[in-house]
Parts: C-alpha cells; structure tokens; sequence
C-alpha cells in the first residue's frame, strides 16, 4: 500500500502540487487523471523518489526514505521511448532491473532473461533496443520494470504517441502482468478511453483537486467539465467527446 | 626500417601514446554517447591556464596542470547539474577564459618561455619521466573504472531516471567519471598538447560509432583506431620530420573519414 499524506511538491519555489493526501489499495489499478500541468506526474514522481517534497509518503507501512533505499519501485516513462540513442540490447535494458540483486553475471542474465520470456520478448533478447518497434520497445521496458521484483509498477503517460489498437493491447498486457505479479498499478494518463474499462480506482489532481473513488462516480460530466474543459461524456462504458459540443 | 623504435625518446613516446588512445578507447564511447565530446575541449584547454600558473609559480606544470583540469572537470558537471545548463554551454563559456587565464599568467612570469608551442601542440622531445608515470596512473585508474563502474554508467547513459531508481548513485558516478576524464586529458595533453588533444579522445569513439553495431564492438574499435593511428603517426613523423601530435591527429582524421564513407557505403546497401 502507498499512503501519500498532505504532499506538497514544489518547483524553484511555486507549488506543483498541495496538499494531496490519498492512498493506493494493493492489487489495484489505479488512474491518475488531471489536465496538464495539474501534477499528475509530479506526483508519481514524488512517489517514485525523484523529487524532494513537504508532507509523507509511506509504503508497505515503511517511511519513504528508508523504502526506497532497499527497494526500487517498477517505473516506466513515456520519454523512455525518445533516447535510445544508446546501443542496448533487450537483455542488457532489463539488466537494469537487476542492479539491486547481488547475483553473478550469468545469474543477472538468466533472471533477465525469465522477465522478458514473461512479456514474450526472449526471442529478441539480443537485438537493439533502438532497432524494435514502439510495441516491442515497450514491453522490453516493462520486462525491466518487472525485474526489480517490485510489488508496484508506476507507469508515467505510457501511452503517448501510441495508436489505440496498440493501447488496447498494452492495457490487455498490463492487466495480464498485473495478476500474475500481483501488481499495484499507478497510472498517469490523459486518457480517458479506457478508464471504465480498466480503472479499479480513479484519482483526479489538479494541483490540489483530487476526488477519489470508482471510476463511474467520479467520472461525472461536472467533473470532467471542470478538469478536460470541453464537456465529455461516459457512453457505453468509455467516454467520448460529446458531438454536440 | 624500423630501427628508429631503439631511439630512447620514440619508445617514451609510444609509450605514452598506446597508453593514451588505450584508455581514450575505453572512455571515448561514453563521451560520444553522452553528448559530451566538447568536454576533451573544455578540459586540455583549461589544463593551459594551469600550465601558465605552474610557470608562473615555478612548480611542474604537470602538476598545476592536473590540478586545475580536475577542478575544472569537476566545475563543469556542477555548473551543468546545479545551473541547469548544458555541459557544452559551460564547456564553451569557460575554455576560452580558460585559455585567456594560461597566456595572461606566461605573460606574466619573469623570462621568455620557449616551451609554449610544445603545450599547445605537443613535443615528444619534451615528455618527462614524469608524463610517462602520469599515464601509467591513468592507465590503472582507467581500467579500475572501467571493470568496476563502466555497467552503471552504461546504465547511467541510456536513461538516468531508471538508473536513480534501482539504486545506481548516479552524482557520484557522474563525478567520478569527470575527474577521471579530466585526468586522461592532461595525460593526452602531454602527448599532443592542449589543441590537439580532444582529437585522440573523441574522433577514434566517434568513428567506431559509425560502423560498430554493439558497445563492446564500438569500444574494442575506438581503442584499435586510436592505437593504430599513434603508431602511424608517431612513424610517419620520423619519417618525414613533422611534429608528432599534429601527424597522429591526421591519422586519427583519416581513420574517421574512412570509417564515415563506410557507414555510407552499409547505409546504402541496406537500402538497395
């Protein structure tokens, strides 16, 4: 569980976010939703350790700090996929996950090597990492979050710039990975698509805003007007713009 | 044909110079992959303001010269962390103070200091027991590194973010790295001089890059272009009586110029 208890996170002295106290359940999967610039991505920041803060934030019952300085937290960015200029192969990428485990150079590759069969990548164990598709790319990098053995994955607007059958799939793959893992899922995205579908559990922010709760009740046209701007509406399950806006 | 390699300064000279474009290989990639090639720059051009202090001062230039490429190096990754600017804005902002900094301090020792092109552009005449001590440090440190650090600024290079969460430390690796290149600068330094250096450290990395498809493949390419072309140019020199920095710069060039048509000459094939 990861308790976030009044955080306020600031940048060269102006409030990113303020105040923000909520709790993600284990083995949920949980949406953070919010207009830009509302903090959405400070706030797994925060969470991920990337970022000074006022407040507290707890997990698994244990004070932030001394966390994470035994555990990583499984984290994937959208801007990973932007810089490889780097010649890594899918081995080594998921390599990374490992750091923490003191374990020989072929014990390192064997453990990576069992976390990209599990996204079904092993075949391309030894191909360039700059070389695979956006999809493949993907998956290699959640391989490698799933190598830390961490309990929560925190995916930041994994999805931007990828088409919608290509997001169908990564959500079908994140809800797969999910149970088997037994995953706590935080999510940034902008995307409200999906979120009926998927979401156990919706967090709005922006910057201080954050109603918390299932996905159908917080999704109300109030809401979303407040937060997206132009009025959206819930239609058979997944929201869409209204035509008549 | 070869008899020149008994003469006591060639061999001193080879020395240094397989220990250089040895370690540069090793080091060179990362630089090219982290957009920090002008740091080879930034950094023999501030070892010439130390090398103006030691003449001022009356200490080995070696010396002040290290002194003052560390603190420079370490100058340069604290700027670019803390000002949030590049490494190539404060590199550029800081090489040519640096270099203002070196003349104004030669000018202003007592007496006419001969040795001035030697700094700038090398002499093999002029390297000393204690350049090729120097190396052999540089040598030791490199490969230190390399066995025991490389994999986290591997890491490190190709995405920081991740690197801080799983627990690489990456400030003090980033350090580490700068006061290490920063070393292998002033090393070269001795060997080609001050304008020259940045060449051995950067063009035999970015040539292997070219045509390398994996790391180590690109590593094992930049210290084998770098080795070659300073036994070539350390030969060529004699032969033909030209300074030797300038003569390794151009083999190194050439290496680069051949490795780029090639790179070419795969694209295009791939292609067709």
């Amino acid at each position: 569980m990861v308790k976030v208890d009044d955080l306020t996170v600031r940048y060269d002295g102006r409030i990113a976010i303020s105040k923000i106290s909520v709790t993600f359940d284990d083995g949920k999967f949980h949406f953070v939703m919010g207009p830009n610039g509302g903090g959405k991505t400070t706030l797994v920041r925060a969470i991920v350790g990337f970022l000074p803060y006022e407040g507290k934030i707890e997990i698994d019952g244990v004070e932030h700090s001394k966390y994470l300085k035994k555990n990583s937290i499984g984290y994937l960015a959208q801007r990973g996929f932007q810089f490889f200029s780097f010649p890594m192969t899918a081995i080594e990428v998921v390599e990374m996950g490992r750091y923490r485990f003191k374990e020989n150079i072929s014990e390192r590759r064997r453990s990576a090597m069992r976390f990209l069969k599990a996204l079904e990548m092993d075949e391309f164990w030894n191909k360039r990492i700059d070389e695979m598709s956006g999809g493949q790319q993907q998956r290699v990098l959640m391989a490698r979050a799933l190598a830390t053995e961490s309990k929560i994955l925190v995916l930041d607007e994994p999805l931007t710039g990828i088409d919608s059958k290509a997001q169908s799939l990564f959500y079908d793959m994140i809800e797969r990975i999910k149970e088997k893992f037994q995953l706590t899922v935080i999510m940034t995205t902008h995307d409200v698509g999906f979120v009926s579908k998927y979401a156990d559990d919706v967090l709005y922010i922006n910057k201080e805003i954050v109603p918390h709760d299932k996905a159908e009740k917080v999704l109300s046209d109030a809401e979303i007007e407040l937060l997206y701007g132009p009025k959206m509406e819930i239609a058979d399950r997944h929201l869409t713009k209204n035509e008549n806006v | 044909m070869f008899e020149f390699f008994s003469l006591f300064f060639i061999q001193r000279a080879l020395i240094i110079g397989l220990i250089i474009a040895f370690v540069s290989g090793l080091m060179g990639p990362f630089l090219v992959y982290r957009k920090m090639a002008f740091m080879g720059v930034g950094i023999s051009h501030g070892t010439f303001a130390g090398i103006g202090l030691g003449i001022l001062i009356g200490i080995s230039p070696i010396y002040s010269g290290m002194a003052f490429a560390i603190g420079l190096g370490i100058f340069i990754g604290f700027v670019s962390k803390i000002g949030k600017i590049s490494e190539d804005v404060s590199i550029g902002v800081l090489f040519s103070f640096a270099m203002a900094l070196g003349i104004f301090l030669i000018n202003s020792a007592p007496g006419y200091h001969t040795d001035i092109m030697g700094y700038l552009f090398g002499d093999i005449l002029a390297i000393s027991n204690g350049d090729i001590y120097l190396a052999m440090i540089t040598l030791v440190l490199t490969i230190l590194w390399f066995t025991l650090r490389s994999r986290q600024m591997k890491y490190i290079t190709f995405d920081e973010d991740f690197s801080k969460v799983v627990g690489v430390p990456v400030t003090i690796d980033y350090y580490i790295f700068m006061v290490l290149i920063s070393l292998i600068t002033v090393a070269i330094v001795n060997f080609v001089g001050v304008i020259l250096a940045s060449s051995i450290m950067i063009a035999p990395a970015a040539a292997s890059r070219l045509i390398a498809k994996k790391f180590p493949t690109m590593i094992i390419l930049a210290v084998t272009f770098g080795m070659i072309s300073v036994f070539l140019g350390i030969t060529f020199s004699y032969g033909f009586n030209i300074s030797s920095g300038p003569s390794v710069v151009f083999f190194i060039t050439a290496i680069f110029a051949m490795a780029f048509a090639l790179s070419k000459i795969i694209v295009h094939h791939h292609a067709a």
